[in-house]
């Protein structure tokens, strides 16, 4: 019981609607970040769009100005 | 086959893609998209359809029979596929269906209104995406399956924002006039701290604030999406900016030209008090043209005011980055400030920006990759029923109205078939360009005077000058397929945004960002007045 008691609900995301528990010493804003992106955090969201518009980027110019 | 019944929607709609992509690639819809303006598309329509289609089917048949697990493959591709293919179908309607039939019923309708709505209402993907995502979001909710994709979409997001980074350029700025880049500059920075400073005086929050000082100090609705994940801005607040920003350029652009005519501001005084005063860029074009529909002098200034405003989104971003790991931290060195609060994203959009500026996808002259091409080229060439109209139209007399450069441009067209120099200038190129760009600007001209009825010419006639023009106006292709990329990342991410848009995030977000926002615009749109009657006289551009 004394777990349910340290617990509180917020907002995960689930497109705005959903909502879970979780201990109350948690870092909410951090949670709530997190629920929103299949990532396990924000540096590794961001290293990999960056290399993936790299990737992107290199093929674009290899198709569109180096190859032609 | 036990997981068979959760994946029957993404079934349904890899079959469906499919089903499209083979219709389309037998040409059946030939009439639709050629009615749709979207005939261009029909090849990106059909590869799309068919691999998105193929990996539809493939992932739902795998995700059937494999018990879901916690490998990277389930995590990011197999579980996510069902939603990352329901935002892609949606992204697909809207760019290939709904943006140009929202255009076609704009064009219809500008005779009874008087305006182009999907200008006014700046309609496009990027607005019709967040509609949508709210829409679906609000009447039947986010379907089960699509909830792990979904998840997907602000990494999409910022791949977008990276990519915005090729459109800029440092060349850019340094060929504008300095007076604008001077005046610009002081209200774009201006209205960034302005906005800044109110939402420190209202207690809003920081992600509200950076994400409004962007939206209404830069260029509206591309800088709210730039910065937005820089500053952590939850959708509302987003959605609140764009809201705030395209509103009051609504107002601006039926306000600023009778005030304009009222206070006697010269063509060159207005174009740059519209570039400066008001946000959006197709609502700084109207602007200038309700107030002087003939001289394309103040179109042609406004739009070099907008640009230069446009042109300072990388210091922007570079600032706001800055002021939120600075804000959010406490007694923070600069290393981690700089290095470890940075969004490493930022450093792509930094690095592409860097990549245009040096010239590695278009010379960096070309504003967002766009160049004019006055050469001798077969592809430069009007058809030949366009050359015999001309010709026609010629000996019937039908260009008796123009001025004498004007009628020697169009004989010139006729000439040479083209948009050109003098052909005895061909080896003194810089005379041969400008002669070939007056006469350009001179056909231009002849086309905005029809436009406002001082001159009559058949529908024919337009259409040959307007196609002889655009043949001159060349892209970049590696510019245009990096926009290309950007614009499907930006369309999927935006999706996603609606659909975190609910009734109850509005309501907790307020009404403050509306009310910080008319207070930046209005002090930034009276400022910019009184300073541009003060120091813009005439001459403006290098």
């Amino acid at each position: 019981m004394s777990d349910e008691e340290k617990k509180v609900t917020i907002e995960t995301g689930e497109a705005g609607k959903g909502t879970t528990e979780i201990p109350d010493d948690a870092n909410t804003e951090e949670v709530e970040e997190r629920a929103l992106s299949v990532f396990s955090s924000d540096r590794n969201e961001d290293i990999t769009a960056l290399i993936f518009c790299l990737i992107t980027t290199f093929l674009v110019l290899l198709f569109t100005k180096w190859l032609v | 086959m036990t997981h068979i019944k959760e994946q029957t929607p993404t079934l349904i709609m890899g079959a469906m893609l499919l089903v499209y992509g083979l219709i389309a690639q037998s040409g059946a819809l030939l009439p639709v998209v050629k009615y749709l303006h979207t005939h261009k598309t029909l090849d990106l329509q059909v590869t799309m359809c068919l691999i998105v289609g193929c990996i539809a089917l493939v992932g739902a048949l795998v995700n059937s029979v494999r018990k879901p697990g916690h490998s990277n493959l389930d995590t990011f591709i197999l579980q996510p596929l069902g939603g990352i293919v329901l935002i892609l179908v949606m992204a697909m309607l809207i760019r290939w269906y709904a943006e140009p039939l929202m255009k076609i019923i704009s064009q219809s309708l500008q005779p009874v209104l008087g305006f182009k709505i999907y200008k006014v209402l700046n309609l496009n993907y990027v607005v019709l995406g967040i509609l949508a995502g709210v829409l679906l979001t609000n009447t039947w909710g986010i379907p089960k399956f699509a909830a792990p994709g979904v998840k997907c979409a602000r990494f999409v997001l910022k791949m977008g924002v990276i990519m915005l980074g090729a459109r800029y350029s440092f060349a850019e700025l340094a060929k504008l006039g300095v007076y604008s880049v001077f005046l610009v500059g002081f209200f774009v920075l201006g209205t960034v701290f302005l906005v800044l400073w109110l939402g420190n005086l209202f207690k809003q929050p920081r992600s509200m604030t950076g994400v409004l000082s962007a939206g209404m100090g830069v260029c509206g609705v591309s800088a709210t999406v730039a910065v937005a994940p820089v500053v952590k801005a939850k959708s509302a607040e987003m959605a609140y900016t764009i809201g705030t920003i395209l509103s009051f350029g609504i107002v601006c652009m039926f306000i600023f030209p009778t005030i304009g005519k009222l206070a006697g501001m010269s063509p060159v005084q207005f174009g740059a008090w519209a570039g400066t005063g008001i946000l959006n860029s197709a609502q700084v074009a109207a602007a200038a043209l309700a107030f002087n529909a003939v001289d394309i002098e103040t179109l042609k200034v406004a739009e070099i005011f907008n640009i230069t405003r446009v042109l300072f989104l990388p210091i922007i971003v570079l600032v706001l980055a800055t002021w939120f790991g600075k804000e959010s931290g406490h007694k923070l060195s600069f290393k981690t400030v700089v290095i470890d609060k940075f969004p490493v994203f930022i450093i792509g959009f930094l690095l592409l920006f860097f990549m245009s500026s040096i010239g590695m996808f278009s010379p960096p002259s070309h504003y967002k990759g766009k160049y004019i091409d006055v050469s001798y080229n077969d592809r430069t060439q009007v058809t030949q029923e366009e050359w015999e109209t001309l010709n026609k139209a010629m000996a019937a007399g039908e260009f008796s109205g123009l001025t004498p450069k004007q009628l020697e441009a169009v004989t010139d067209l006729i000439k040479q078939r083209q948009i050109a120099g003098n052909f005895e200038d061909r080896n003194n190129k810089k005379e041969f360009d400008h002669v070939g760009r007056a006469r350009m600007a001179q056909l231009e001209g002849v086309l905005a005077a029809a436009k406002a009825k001082q001159i009559e010419l058949s529908a024919d006639v337009k259409s040959a000058i307007k196609h002889a023009v655009k043949q001159v106006h060349k892209k970049s292709k590696t510019v245009v397929t990096l926009t290309d990329f950007m614009i499907w990342f930006f369309a999927f991410g935006l999706i996603w945004l609606g659909m975190h848009i609910t009734k109850k995030s509005i309501t907790q977000a307020g009404g403050w960002p509306i009310v910080m926002g008319v207070i930046a615009g209005i002090t930034k749109a009276t400022l910019s007045f009184f300073v541009v009657l003060w120091l813009i006289k005439d001459v403006v551009l290098n």
